[in-house]
């Protein structure tokens, strides 16, 4: 994507010769030759680029958004009916719905990062404070309402929050009738909120093309947000290791390095080492241009790499379903193990088989992919 | 607006440029200044404004992972377990809120919304500043209005945003259309603006290659000044002297769109704490309560936004390079100056290095159409600091919808060049009576930044 030997730095310069300096870099740059996104030894296969966005990115979003209407539903006949069977309906219902979204975490790049939907759904940690008070207040709860309530009041764990309780064991019979307003209102939020998500990847976003658009004809003439090919297989990589940092370094290193339960992400329905693996599945779907919870399939930056270094592709592969194995042989609910030095050394391992995957990301695989 | 514009020639120095830089180049070799000198990265993903300087090692590398959990923190209300302080006024809840994966926000403010990303200014015209020589505050206000609270408080004011389109074309006859904000302000209570309050909206910029910019040294700020345009070519350009509350002392501004603040650690308190309510040890608050953050966090964000990387400019196609000259020609480098240099800072990674941000960080008269009338210390309402450049073609990469200039108002590049006014006049105006092959290069130029 850029070469070393255009980026040499050029000694000290007088700050008379600026202009100079400015009207030669052209030049300069443009000797150099060739680099501009689509040279012939670089990333260029559009179909990679392509089917990420339609048998990845678009499926996932519309399962979650499916699965958030099922979520709505279930919310609804819990407030008809507060039996433990209608409970357990909206509890599955609400671990259903998680299972698109940790995956989507792979990529959380375009409209669900500059909108704010993302914090919109999956704020944490929650403002029980407030939320409690939101509880005691004459206030009418509507989907408008908590619209307009901080991200830290609603969203994916405020609902889990109401379905579980504090420490996981809510029964129906504890359930309030302010706190079934409360969630109703809040799953329509977030079915509003999931619809655009995927609305925005499918249909026209910000009065102009869908976000598919933009990303799927990366290298196109006039396509601002991804110029080149490799721009958008760049954004696959740096997705597939951002979330690998964010799980070994973020969702188990915050908590466990401060034996702090507080900070445990899904902590009230001891989802949290579910919500680890799902994201690990979210690398591999990126990975390999698939999203089974779909049936989705297409080409991939896998069979790319499988072409040229079929070796290097089992590896990915191995250190993909060896994450996931690391994470679930620690014991749950995470937020307990954490307390337990018995524990220490299986999920010092959950991380190092983490960091072992994004090693091999950001080493070897993204130089193959977009060279050095 | 730029509908408007007379015509005028372009002074075409190519050859000249051409013919002098072959002499300086000597051979094929490509030179380049690399972006952010040591400080830059490479990639063109939308995490490219959120890497870590290369060579952070060791603790600095501990202290920037810090700083990047604290950027990233949610503050609640109250004494909560983790993030409470909030508020009890707020525009935002975190950094990166407003400062979208270390880059720009869109220019979203509303009741409606759980939080607003773009914020209102306001001062009155008379009366006694809030820091020495810097904007007067509206009573019980302040010079920043929050217009979000946290639960069972009122915010300080109502504040609707809308849009009025202006006409306009090319010379060449291609029309344009440019956006122009309007505000709604309606304080507490339902009480109209004080009379005479003047107002004025910014976009969150980007973070990124802060310490670089921090780092030049003072007397290149000044050498490059000529408030009274000595030398006669149209371009004045002033530093802003501004109070500095950490230092106790005026110095030269450097940052905010109108180089209002001095250095990167009080950008970031203020910011905490205008923008967030959350009280720091470097900005406490007036009631003499514990800070709701330790003064070290406060530190490692600062740490953190001073030692983020710069992306590195693609090498550039002929049509892109044909741009750099253009943008040369056109006038835009005179104040966009593309090369700048670091002398001493504490930190040893941004000392004496040769970068590209393309900002001489000086004040200058944009002309009536972008004046926001509203004076902050030395820098008028008429005036502001050139922002700098580098990264502007990942600016949709980072964040779909970003808008450019100090408000959000432009949504494109285009848009941005044809709202300049003032002593830019003549380079906008180059550029709207261009041929539309040249406007394009211009455009492949920036892209590429």
């Amino acid at each position: 994507l850029l070469k070393e030997s255009c980026m040499k730095p050029l000694p000290s310069l007088a700050p008379l010769s600026i202009s100079l300096v400015a009207t030669c870099l052209g030049l300069a740059a443009a000797a150099c030759g060739g680099d501009s996104g689509d040279g012939d030894d670089g990333f260029a296969e559009p179909a990679v680029v392509e089917d990420f966005a339609d048998q990845v990115v678009v499926p996932t979003y519309e399962l979650l958004a499916e699965r958030t209407a099922l979520l709505d539903v279930a919310v609804e006949a819990l407030a008809e009916e507060p039996t433990p069977v209608g409970l357990t309906a909206a509890q599955d219902a609400w671990v259903a719905m998680r299972e698109p979204w940790e995956q989507s975490e792979s990529f959380l790049f375009g409209p669900v990062d500059a909108e704010g939907w993302d914090p919109a759904m999956d704020s944490w940690p929650l403002n029980t404070n407030d939320l409690e008070a939101v509880l005691e207040s004459d206030d009418e709860l509507t989907q408008a309402y908590v619209a307009a309530l901080p991200e830290t009041q609603k969203g994916f764990h405020a609902v889990e929050f109401l379905l579980w309780g504090e420490d996981g064991a809510k029964t129906s019979d504890e359930i309030t009738p302010r706190e079934l307003e409360y969630l109703g209102a809040l799953t329509d939020e977030l079915v509003s909120v999931t619809d655009q998500l995927a609305t925005s990847w499918t249909e026209a976003y910000q009065g102009g093309a869908s976000y598919r658009e933009r990303f799927a004809t990366a290298g196109a003439d006039g396509n601002t947000a991804y110029p080149s090919l490799e721009a958008a297989v760049q954004e696959i990589l740096v997705g597939m290791s951002g979330i690998c940092d964010e799980v070994a370094n973020g969702k188990i290193a915050g908590p466990f390095d401060a034996r702090d339960p507080n900070l445990v992400e899904s902590q009230y329905n001891f989802n949290s080492l579910i919500d680890f693996a799902d994201n690990i599945r979210g690398v591999r779907n990126a990975y390999t241009g698939s999203m089974p919870l779909a049936g989705t399939e297409g080409a991939s930056v896998s069979a790319y790499v499988a072409a040229r270094d079929p070796e290097l592709d089992e590896h990915v592969r191995a250190h993909i379903d060896e994450a996931i194995a690391a994470i679930g042989a620690i014991p749950s609910p995470f937020r307990d193990a954490i307390l337990d030095e018995a524990n220490d050394d299986v999920i010092i391992a959950a991380q190092e088989a983490i960091r072992h995957l994004q090693e091999t990301i950001d080493g070897e695989l993204t130089t193959l992919v977009l060279g050095s | 607006v730029a509908a408007a514009r007379g015509g005028g020639g372009v002074a075409w120095l190519g050859a000249a440029a051409i013919a002098a830089c072959v002499l300086a180049c000597g051979d094929d070799r490509a030179v380049d200044v690399p972006a952010g000198g040591a400080l830059t990265v490479f990639d063109r993903s939308s995490n490219a404004f959120s890497l870590p300087a290369p060579g952070l090692a060791g603790t600095d590398f501990d202290r920037h992972v810090q700083g990047d959990a604290a950027f990233d923190q949610t503050f609640v209300t109250g004494d909560a377990p983790v993030g409470g302080g909030l508020g009890p006024l707020f525009n935002n809840t975190s950094c990166v809120a407003c400062h979208n994966r270390d880059g720009r926000g869109l220019a979203a403010i509303s009741p409606d919304r759980a939080s607003s990303v773009a914020l209102v200014r306001v001062s009155l015209p008379d009366g006694e500043p809030g820091a020495p020589g810097g904007p007067v505050p509206l009573p019980e206000v302040g010079t920043q209005l929050q217009d979000h609270a946290v639960f069972g408080q009122q915010p300080e004011a109502r504040i609707e945003l809308t849009w009025a389109l202006l006409d306009g074309a090319y010379a060449d006859g291609e029309p344009f259309q440019l956006r122009l904000p309007g505000l709604d302000v309606e304080l507490a209570g339902g009480a109209p603006l004080p009379p005479g309050t003047m107002t004025s909206l910014r976009q969150p910029p980007a973070v990124f290659g802060l310490g670089l910019l921090e780092a030049i040294p003072d007397d290149a700020l000044l050498a490059a000044a000529d408030p009274d345009d000595a030398d006669g070519d149209g371009i004045s350009g002033r530093v802003n002297q501004v109070w500095d509350g950490l230092a106790q002392q005026t110095r030269i501004g450097r940052f905010g769109a109108k180089a209002n603040t001095a250095s990167v650690r009080e950008q970031v308190a203020g910011a905490y704490f205008h923008d967030m309510g959350i009280t720091t040890p470097l900005v406490p608050g007036d009631d003499g309560a514990a800070p709701d953050l330790p003064g070290d966090d406060v530190e490692a964000t600062a740490f953190y936004v001073a030692t983020l990387g710069v992306p590195a400019r693609l090498a550039l196609s002929p049509e892109a390079a044909r741009g750099e000259l253009l943008f040369e020609q056109m006038g835009c480098a005179s104040c966009h100056t593309p090369v700048q240099y670091s002398g001493d800072h504490e930190l040893a990674l941004l000392r004496d290095q040769t970068f590209a941000p393309y900002t001489d960080l000086l004040l200058h008269d944009m002309g009536d159409a972008l004046a926001d009338g509203r004076p902050d210390f030395e820098a008028d309402g008429r005036e502001w600091r050139t922002p700098p450049l580098w990264g502007l073609g990942l600016v949709q990469t980072v964040l779909p919808g970003a808008g450019y200039l100090h408000d959000g108002r432009a949504r494109t590049p285009a848009e941005a060049i044809l709202w300049h006014g003032g002593e830019a006049d003549a380079a906008a105006e180059h550029f709207r009576t261009a041929s539309a092959a040249e406007r394009a290069a211009l455009l492949a130029f920036l892209a590429a930044l």
